[in-house]
C-alpha cells in the first residue's frame, strides 16, 4: 500500500518534469527548431520536393524581419514602411564585404548591422519625436531613398543587373545550401529567444505600459522616446540579419527586390500572426511568403497577381473579422470544443426528458 | 535656351507634375479627415482605373474620351464598394491595424490588375498628341497645358464644393468631429461614402495624366502615391488646401534640384530635405499644432 503510493507521487514527480520541461519556452523553441530542421532532411529523403528547402528558408529570413516588425508595432503601435529598404541596405553591404572584400561570415554580418541600426537610430531620433503616422512617412522617404540609391550606386550594388553572391564561410567550413539553411534556423530560434527574453524583461514591461497609455507611461518615468527608439532600432537590427542571410542564402539581389511591395507584405505577415506573438509572426510569414508558392500554384497554376491578391484578402479578411490574429486559432479551438460539448450534452438532456 | 527660359521651362514642367501630386494628396487628405485612416491606396486605385482604361484605348481601340469617362464611372464604383465592404467593417478594429488596412487594399489592387488586364505594358494616348505653345522662350505643349488646367479647374470645383455647398460643409463638419457631427444630423455614413468616390476619381485622374509619360504598368502611379503622401506630411494634415501646397513645392523642388544639382541625386535631396523640416515643423506648413489630452 505504502510503497504504491510512493511509486505513484514519484510518477507525479516525473510527469512534473516532463511537464515543466515541456512548458519551458526556450525548450518549446528549441522543438519548433528541430521541427523547421526536419524539412531539408525530409526532401533529402525526398519525401517533400527541394524547392520546400528555399520556400522555407526564405520564410524564416522574413520571419526575423518579421518579429521585429511586430515589437514596433504590437509594443510602440508605431508602423515602418522602411524595412525592405533597411534589409536592402544590409544584404548589399553583406554582399559587397564577402564578395569584394573577402570578409568572413560574422564580420560582413555584424557590418551591415551596425550600418544598418545607425541609420535606423539617426531616423528614428527625428521621426520619433513626432507621434502617429510621421514614422511610416518618415521611413517610407528613407526608403525610398535607399531604393534609388541601390540603383545608382553601382560600386556597392551592381546597378540593375545585380549582386551576386555565394554561400557563406563559416568558421573555416564552406557551407552549401542545406546547412545554410541549418544556419538561419539557428539565428531564427536565437532571435526568437532573444525576443521572448527582452519583452518579459524590465523593458517589456515598459512597453506594455506604453502600450496601455502613453501618458500613464510617463507618468511612471518610462522614457517614452528612449523606448521607441530602443524598439525602432531593434526592429531594423533584425531587418539587418534578415537581408544579410538573404544575401546568403538567395544569393542574388536586384534593387527591385526592396521595394515598398515588401515591407507591405511583411507587415500583412505581422497582422496576419497576431500582434505581440512571436510564433504568431512565423505563421503568418508562412501565409504570405510560403502558402502562395506551395498551395496556390499546384491548385490554380500561374495566374498573375494571384499570390498578392490572396495575400491582401487574407490581411483585409483577418483586421476585419479576427483582429487577433492567428495567435488566437488555439484557444479559439478550444473554445469552440467546449461549446460543441455543451450543445451535444444539452441535446441529449432533452432527448432524454422527452 | 538662356537661364530665364530653363527656369521658366522647370516652373511649367513642375505646375503639371505637382498638379497630378495635387490631385492625388487631395483624395488622400479628404479620405483622411473624414474616415481617419491614412489612405495608402491611393496610388493603386488610381493605377487599377488607369489600366482598365488603357486596355478600353490600348488594346480594343476604343476613342481616349470614352476611355477616360467608363475609368472615372468605375473609379466611383470602386470607391463606394472599398468603403461599403471594407472601411465601414473595420469600425471595431483595432487602430493599429485600421491603419494596415489600405495597405492590404494596395496588394489587392496591384495583383488584380495584371490579373484583369494582362501583364503586357499598355499605353495611354495624350489627349492632344501634338503642339506646343511658347511663353518667353519655354515650350509648353497643349497637352501638358490642358493637364495644369483640368488640374486647376478640378481643385477649384472641389474647393468651391468644400467651402460652399451644404455638402461641403457637410464634409468638413464630418472631418473636424465625426461623432458630433452624427449627432447633429450629418449623414456620415454617406459623407464617407462619397468621400472615398471622389480619392477613386482623383487618383484615375491623376492615373490618366500621369499614363502618357510612362507605360501604363503596376508601378504607374508609385512616384505619384509617395510624393503625395509626403505632400500631405509636408502641408499638414489639418487643413485641406495645405496637401496641394506640398505637392507644388514638392513638384518644383525635386525639378529644380534634378536640374541644377544633380541629376542622380535630386530626388533624394527633396527627401531629405522634407524629413528634416518636418522634425521642426512637424504640423505641417500650415498645419496647426494638435494637442494631446489625457
Amino acid at each position: 500500500m505504502n510503497n504504491n503510493t510512493s511509486l505513484k507521487s514519484s510518477s507525479r514527480e516525473k510527469d512534473n518534469i516532463l511537464l515543466r520541461i515541456y512548458r519551458n519556452p526556450y525548450f518549446r523553441y528549441i522543438i519548433f527548431g528541430a521541427i523547421l530542421a526536419l524539412i531539408p532532411i525530409a526532401s533529402g529523403m525526398n519525401i517533400l520536393p527541394s524547392s520546400y528547402i528555399t520556400i522555407m528558408g526564405s520564410v524564416m529570413i522574413y520571419s526575423i524581419v518579421g518579429i521585429g516588425l511586430n515589437l514596433l508595432l504590437g509594443y510602440s503601435g508605431l508602423i515602418s514602411l522602411g524595412t525592405a529598404g533597411f534589409m536592402g541596405l544590409a544584404a548589399y553591404v553583406t554582399g559587397y564585404l564577402s564578395v569584394n572584400v573577402n570578409a568572413p561570415f560574422i564580420v560582413a554580418l555584424a557590418v551591415s548591422i551596425f550600418v544598418v541600426v545607425l541609420i535606423g537610430v539617426i531616423v528614428g531620433f527625428v521621426s520619433l519625436r513626432v507621434a502617429g503616422i510621421y514614422l511610416a512617412i518618415a521611413t517610407l522617404c528613407v526608403s525610398e531613398i535607399l531604393r534609388k540609391t541601390f540603383e545608382e550606386l553601382e560600386w556597392l550594388t551592381n546597378g540593375f543587373s545585380g549582386l551576386n553572391a555565394s554561400f557563406p564561410r563559416l568558421f573555416g567550413i564552406q557551407l552549401n545550401r542545406k546547412s545554410t539553411y541549418f544556419l538561419i534556423v539557428v539565428v531564427l530560434i536565437l532571435v526568437m529567444m532573444l525576443t521572448h527574453n527582452l519583452v518579459k524583461g524590465q523593458m517589456g514591461r515598459a512597453l506594455h505600459a506604453m502600450r496601455e497609455s502613453e501618458v500613464a507611461a510617463q507618468a511612471m518615468g518610462v522614457n517614452l522616446l528612449k523606448y521607441r527608439l530602443v524598439v525602432f532600432a531593434i526592429a531594423t537590427a533584425y531587418a539587418a540579419i534578415g537581408g544579410a542571410l538573404y544575401i546568403f542564402f538567395i544569393r542574388f539581389s536586384i534593387p527591385g527586390t526592396w521595394t515598398m511591395a515588401l515591407s507591405l507584405n511583411i507587415l500583412g505577415a505581422v497582422v496576419i500572426g497576431g500582434l505581440r506573438s512571436i510564433y504568431g509572426t512565423v505563421i503568418g510569414c508562412f501565409v504570405i511568403f510560403a502558402i502562395p508558392d506551395i498551395v496556390l500554384k499546384p491548385l490554380f497554376g500561374d495566374v498573375n497577381g494571384l499570390q498578392y491578391v490572396f495575400s491582401g484578402l487574407v490581411v483585409i479578411l483577418v483586421i476585419l473579422f479576427y483582429p487577433a490574429g492567428v495567435k488566437n486559432m488555439r484557444e479559439d479551438f478550444f473554445r469552440l470544443c467546449r461549446f460543441l460539448k455543451k450543445k451535444i450534452n444539452e441535446r441529449k438532456g432533452k432527448g432524454e426528458i422527452q | 535656351m538662356n537661364g530665364f527660359a530653363i527656369l521658366l521651362q522647370i516652373i511649367l514642367r513642375s505646375l503639371e507634375t505637382g498638379g497630378i501630386y495635387a490631385l492625388a494628396s487631395l483624395g488622400i487628405i479628404i479620405i483622411f479627415r473624414t474616415s481617419r485612416i491614412s489612405h495608402f491606396a491611393q496610388g493603386a486605385m488610381g493605377m487599377f482605373n488607369t489600366y482598365v482604361a488603357a486596355v478600353l484605348v490600348d488594346r480594343m481601340g476604343l476613342p481616349l474620351g470614352i476611355g477616360v469617362i467608363v475609368a472615372v464611372c468605375l473609379a466611383v464604383f470602386i470607391g463606394f464598394l472599398v468603403d461599403f465592404l471594407v472601411i465601414r467593417r473595420a469600425k471595431n478594429a483595432i487602430p493599429v491595424t485600421k491603419q494596415i488596412l489600405t495597405l492590404g487594399l494596395v496588394t489587392i489592387f496591384v495583383g488584380l490588375a495584371p490579373m484583369v488586364c494582362g501583364v503586357d505594358p499598355l499605353s495611354l494616348p495624350k489627349f492632344i498628341p501634338t503642339g506646343n505653345i511658347s511663353v518667353a522662350g519655354a515650350s509648353l505643349s497643349y497637352n501638358g497645358l490642358l493637364n495644369i488646367l483640368i488640374g486647376i479647374i478640378i481643385m477649384l470645383v472641389l474647393f468651391y464644393t468644400l467651402l460652399k455647398t451644404k455638402l461641403g460643409i457637410a464634409i468638413r463638419t464630418t472631418a473636424s468631429n465625426e461623432p458630433v457631427a452624427r449627432l447633429m444630423g450629418v449623414p456620415t455614413r454617406n459623407v464617407t461614402l462619397f468621400a472615398w468616390a471622389v480619392a477613386a476619381v482623383l487618383g484615375c485622374l491623376a492615373g490618366i495624366m500621369q499614363a502618357p509619360s510612362t507605360s501604363v504598368t503596376t508601378g504607374v502611379l508609385d512616384t505619384v502615391q509617395i510624393n503625395a503622401l509626403i505632400a500631405c506630411v509636408l502641408g499638414g494634415f489639418q487643413t485641406f488646401y495645405g496637401p496641394v501646397i506640398g505637392s507644388y513645392i514638392i513638384a518644383l523642388s525635386s525639378n529644380l534640384l534634378n536640374y541644377y544639382v544633380s541629376s542622380v541625386w535630386g530626388n533624394q535631396l527633396v527627401y531629405l530635405c522634407i524629413l528634416i523640416f518636418v522634425v521642426f515643423r512637424p504640423q505641417g506648413i500650415v498645419g496647426k499644432k494638435v494637442v494631446k489630452k489625457v
